[in-house]
């Protein structure tokens, strides 16, 4: 779906954009270590936090790659659930917890995607949603593991020790900037990810698959490993709304989740950099005000979803960059 | 695999034996076989819908074949994955220009020449790979576009993308470069520079090339193929090609365009 | 197992068809729409639901059944009419990922309409008088709706198949599946084919919504559970393929079915498993064509 838009590697870029593009990550960092100083509600401030980089992990694949995936709840899912298991049922540190969880992510991404990307085109889409929808029905069944439609619950993490040092994970605004230093080390991750050589061939891969596979590419293993990669991303996303939640509902296997993310990269601008983040901001700010005066939030997602699609494909972030390069 | 067969004559680069392609019940190309000699400019020729495009396919790897085998320098290459075939040394040009329209003309080349240094380094800044900047600048001067390095892709005039997709093509080393209709939809001057362009890489490297207009490469092959209806007509020089009454009866009332 | 009996799994076996002529029915309709428009229909859920509340709505203002099996097509066929020719067609040409996503939205503001006109919960949907019972189908004594279910389902497809086979609108949509250019090329005007075939996909699915309310009852969030079966039904019996739909619709059917006799719990990982299965054997599905969509 990519062609017709525009992509944040602008090509002659101002010299604004230019240093912005360079210091990506630092800009971010800085404000996302400001933004709990502005926004008053602490624990929707750590959501958008974590739901920002959940978007993130989709936009690698959407955004970046050009591929639709609507299973990528099962990656979130996975990752929240087995961060989850890990504390409740086996007693593990957090570290050790958010660790499996990330991995945990890789893996449902690495099962799903090996299967999916033997479809194209279109296909794609159907293929995750209904694969997602089957870890979902697994661990709805595994009661004893995952509580079942109740969710898993008890994932208390009251502190978090490192080197000797407690910080209190039940403080708001402690809790924020431990998350937050998570979010700041994926957003590296990933800018590392979009300068490095494999960046190039996501590009390529995208723009063209035949060409790409003349040159000498492996279309399929491009795309798994990028399916893989944005599992890590997701799975750590996951991982930490178990530890903010101290739940795990089963909604968020949900396909529907995997509809979040896609509303929330379309919302904040596909294959940008900040996107995911302004998305996933706009729309939980909004999904609180909007609950404050109707229950139907759910018509207004709807509404969203068509107006973006119909009216303004390029996102929030994407029509800003449209303008500073006109 | 030490069975593998080996080049009875080194001169032979490419080699397909009894190859045919069906697609459901049609038979689109029927029992193949041909050489195809280093260091020459083979062309093949024929009417449209003769099979010529399926053949290139075929030997390009996009398509496997029906029946029949396909050697490259003696190595069966039969259904092997096309992402391979440049790896192996061969390179394309597509019939219907293909590039990549969001990347710039540098980066185009840039990304088809990493492909056989990095594909899968997730960590290192791809800047470091600073040799490819250098040899895709060489390249963007060899196919003529030195001064377009920095526009999109997508924004070049028809001749100047398939003058890219060439260099893509060369970005991979390849010892045999196979061309689909390179001059197809390019006004007279820009189909010259293009056969010169051909002749000049032909000099270092074995050069196949489809087309439809017979005239055009006339001059420039060393060896012709001609297809009809799925099958090899004809096979030699262009004086042989020429004189083959076959051919003539087949080509007669033709019009070239 | 005690009690498992042939009879059992006959019986079972005949459940398993009449859930899965609903599967085919959604999954024509999918199948229908992707193969002309090449849309993937997100909302087809929503339409499947909104056909058995359209019924619920009937019936509650004096409608018989058999005055809604003609009714309700033919509304949420309407609104399917106008969600293709104001919503979807002015995606066409931007990239296959638009539609599908204009139709997920879509299906939010369709489920969360229900809810404000109906309510949050669900309600029974009484089976019509003269299909209630059962009757005795050599094995055992079997449900009369259910058999109705597969009776009707099978006038549909028959119905179908005659409009395809039959009607110059039909070879149309015939040729059309195959290749999407053809249509083009043979000048017909494809604005106006495509606004019927997903006027047609969406009464299909409104159809099975009502032929399936009364085995389940209606609650606004059934269509969004059959989305991702029906999907799995089209892409094991391969995409924009009918006869693919048919038959991987009564296979999952019969799937669901077998597995809910042996082990309950199963049965909905079961009909995934039965896809990851088809994609590991043969990506395309049943009848898809290897090429479709590179």
């Amino acid at each position: 779906m990519a062609t017709d838009l525009a992509f944040e590697a602008n090509r002659q870029p101002s010299p604004l954009l230019q240093w912005a593009t360079r210091h990506r990550v630092a800009l971010a960092s800085l404000f996302l270590l400001l933004f709990p100083l502005v926004i008053p509600f602490k624990a929707l401030a750590v959501m958008i936090l974590i739901y920002g980089l959940y978007a993130l992990g989709f936009n690698l694949l959407f955004g970046y790659l050009g591929l639709l995936s609507f299973g990528h709840s099962a990656l979130f899912g996975a990752g929240a659930y087995l961060c989850g298991i890990a504390i409740v049922h086996f007693g593990w540190p957090w570290y050790l917890a958010i660790g499996l969880g990330l991995l945990a992510g890789m893996v449902v991404a690495l099962v799903i995607g090996a299967l999916a990307i033997r479809t194209r085109g279109i296909y794609f889409a159907m293929v995750t949603m209904a694969l997602s929808q089957c870890v979902y029905y697994l661990f709805y069944q595994a009661v004893d593991l995952t509580g079942g439609e109740n969710g898993l619950r008890g994932v208390n993490v009251k502190f978090i020790t490192l080197f000797g040092f407690q910080v209190d994970f039940l403080n708001p605004l402690s809790r924020y900037y431990i998350i937050c230093s998570f979010v700041i080390a994926a957003l590296w991750v990933l800018s590392r990810i979009l300068a490095s050589p494999f960046g190039a061939v996501i590009e390529a891969v995208r723009e063209n698959e035949a060409r790409a596979r003349a040159s000498g590419y492996d279309v399929m293993l491009v795309r798994l490993l990028t399916f893989v990669l944005s599992g890590a991303f997701c799975g750590l996303a996951g991982a930490l709304l178990a530890l903010h939640l101290s739940t795990v509902p089963i909604e968020t296997m949900h396909y529907e989740t995997s509809g979040l993310a896609v509303m929330m990269c379309l919302l904040g601008g596909m294959g940008t950099f900040f996107g995911p983040f302004i998305g996933a901001a706009i729309f939980l700010l909004l999904e609180n005000l909007v609950s404050v005066w109707t229950s139907h939030w759910q018509l207004f997602v709807g509404l969203a979803f068509m107006v973006c699609v119909l009216f303004f494909p390029r996102g929030i972030w994407g029509t800003v960059m449209e303008k500073m390069k006109a | 695999m030490i069975t593998q067969q080996s080049t009875k004559d080194q001169s032979i680069i490419m080699r397909t034996e009894g190859v045919g392609k069906t697609f459901g019940r049609f038979v689109a190309l029927k029992d193949i076989s041909a050489e195809f000699r280093h260091g020459a400019i083979t062309s093949i020729i024929g009417p449209n819908g003769a099979g010529k495009s399926t053949y290139f396919n075929l030997l390009s790897g996009a398509f496997e074949p029906s029946t029949g085998t396909i050697l490259f320098e003696g190595r069966d290459v039969t259904g092997m994955a096309q992402h391979k075939f440049a790896h192996l040394g061969i390179a394309k040009s597509f019939q219907i220009t293909n590039v990549f329209p969001l990347l710039t003309t540098h980066e185009n080349i840039r990304v088809s020449l990493q492909a056989l240094v990095s594909r899968f380094d997730i960590f290192r800044p791809r800047t470091r790979l600073s040799e490819l900047d250098d040899e895709a600048e060489a390249l963007l001067e060899r196919v003529g576009l030195a001064g377009h390095r920095h526009r999109l892709a997508g924004s070049l005039a028809h001749g100047e993308q398939r003058a890219l997709e060439v260099g893509m093509a060369l970005a991979s080393h390849p010892r045999l470069l196979l061309l689909d209709e390179p001059t197809a939809g390019m006004s007279p001057e820009e189909t010259r520079t293009m056969m010169d362009l051909i002749v000049r890489l032909a000099q270092e490297r074995t050069v196949i090339l489809v087309e439809h207009k017979m005239k055009l490469v006339m001059g420039i092959s060393d060896r012709l193929l001609v297809l009809h209806h799925g099958e090899l007509l004809a096979e030699g020089t262009p004086d042989d090609i020429r004189r083959n009454d076959i051919v003539k009866r087949v080509y007669l009332g033709q019009r070239e365009h | 197992m005690a009690g498992l009996t042939l009879d059992l799994i006959g019986l079972q076996l005949f459940a398993g068809v009449a859930l899965g002529a609903v599967y085919v029915l959604l999954a024509i309709g999918l199948s229908l729409i992707f193969g002309m428009l090449t849309v993937v229909n997100f909302a087809h859920g929503a339409f499947y639901m909104l056909g058995a509340y359209v019924g619920l709505w009937l019936m509650a203002h004096g409608g018989n059944f058999w005055l809604c099996l003609v009714l309700v097509p033919l509304v949420v066929g309407g609104i399917g009419l106008a969600v293709e020719r104001v919503l979807i067609r002015p995606l066409y040409g931007r990239g296959i990922d638009y539609p599908l996503l204009l139709t997920f939205g879509l299906s939010y503001i369709i489920v969360e309409l229900v809810r404000i006109t109906f309510g949050k919960s669900g309600y029974p949907f009484d089976t019509p008088d003269v299909l209630q019972g059962a009757v005795d189908i050599g094995v055992g004594f079997f449900p009369l709706y259910r058999l109705f279910v597969i009776a009707a389902t099978a006038v549909i497809l028959f119905g179908l198949w005659l409009f395809l086979e039959r009607t110059s609108f039909g070879l149309i949509i015939r040729a059309g599946a195959r290749d999407p250019l053809i249509v083009r090329v043979l000048g017909v005007n494809v604005s106006k084919v495509w606004l019927i075939v997903f006027g047609m996909g969406t009464a299909i699915a409104a159809f099975a919504g009502l032929l399936a309310a009364p085995l389940q009852g209606v609650i606004p969030e059934m269509g969004g559970t059959i989305l991702a079966e029906a999907f799995v039904v089209t892409v094991v019996g391969g995409m924009g393929s009918l006869l693919g739909a048919v038959l991987a619709g009564i296979l999952v059917g019969v799937v669901v079915s077998m597995t809910s006799l042996f082990a309950p719990e199963m049965a909905k990982v079961a009909i995934f498993a039965l896809m990851a299965l088809v994609l590991l054997i043969r990506p395309q599905g049943f009848f898809g064509r290897a090429g479709l969509m590179s």
